[in-house]
């Protein structure tokens, strides 16, 4: 495609001319630091995040292991816990407490497990928007 | 990128960017120097992305046209040509006012035209090259260039 002349004069003639360059290159300079500064503090932000979620799945991890332990480990015949009081679902509730007790344990690991995940994509999410913040906070 | 590289790099390339930006904001020189900013620290973020292939002004210069164009659809402003006529200085050989015709002229026409007509004219970019750069096809180039053309031409009688 042609360029149309006149236009392209006009276009020249106008290219303009900046004489502040050092004051936009010291500008710059100083939000680059910034976005340095944000950038570290992000990082160690994320380095928290995942100390903590390493120290709760382990934690995690040997609490439930210790309680499937002490499950397997106490007599099949003695109930884990009992009612005082008389009543149908109180009584149904302690002969199956050893299934009781293994249900709950397991659903504690599976929600920790599942919140794991969550935290995973969290700090994912969190490094994406580190982008989105450094680029729109001037 | 280093930091370093990058700074050489946006001193060889800042005024090219800041003139292109100023175009697209019609001579508003504070409107383009926080734009022409805000598309530096975004090319910095994302540097790490960008592969040395010589065409760190193409590169830039989209990452600056992208951020022109947010910038256009989060204020919504509506320019009309009466404005320009009340604007244009009264005396033809007023060189002055040159500049502000042209600037005038450049407001009345949609943002991607007004693109596209600077990226041909001030930066002397191919058709290929602005398609790139604008994310669209060459044809779609071709008819912004025709139109943008053909209403600058009209508004400023050349």
């Amino acid at each position: 495609m042609k360029k149309d002349k006149a236009l392209e004069d006009l276009f020249l003639a106008q290219k303009p001319q900046f004489d502040d360059s050092d004051a936009f290159m010291a500008s710059l300079t100083k939000r680059l630091d910034a976005v340095e500064y944000l950038k570290q503090y992000q990082e160690a932000t994320i380095r928290r995040y995942k100390m903590a979620m390493v120290a709760t799945f382990v934690i995690g991890i040997i609490s439930g292991a210790v309680g499937i332990a002490f499950l397997l480990a106490t007599p099949a015949n003695v109930p884990l816990f009992t009612f005082q009081m008389h009543s149908v679902i109180l009584q149904w509730l302690s002969e199956n407490s050893r299934i009781i007790v293994a249900i709950v344990l397991s659903l504690l690991m599976s929600f920790g497990l599942i919140s794991i995940i969550a935290n995973i994509q969290d700090i994912v999410r969190m490094r994406k928007k580190e982008y989105m913040l450094y680029a729109t906070s001037f | 990128m280093t930091r370093e590289e990058f700074i050489t790099h946006v001193e060889r390339e800042q005024e090219a960017l800041r003139g292109f930006l100023l175009a697209l904001c019609c001579g508003k020189k504070d409107d383009a120097d926080d734009l022409a900013q805000d598309a530096l620290v975004k090319a910095y973020v994302s540097s790490a992305g960008y592969q040395d292939k010589g065409k760190f002004r193409s590169w830039l210069f989209k990452i600056a046209h992208n951020t022109f164009l947010n910038h256009k659809a989060s204020c919504r402003t509506m320019n009309s040509i009466d404005e320009a006529r009340t604007l244009i200085g009264g005396t033809p050989a007023d060189v002055s006012f040159a500049h502000q015709d042209l600037y005038l002229a450049l407001r009345t026409l949609p943002p991607k035209e007004r693109s596209a007509i600077t990226l041909f004219y001030l930066n002397g970019y191919s058709i290929k090259e602005i398609a790139a750069i604008t994310d669209t096809s060459e044809d779609a180039i071709k008819k912004q260039l025709s139109r943008g053309r053909d209403k600058l031409k009209e508004r400023l009688k050349l």
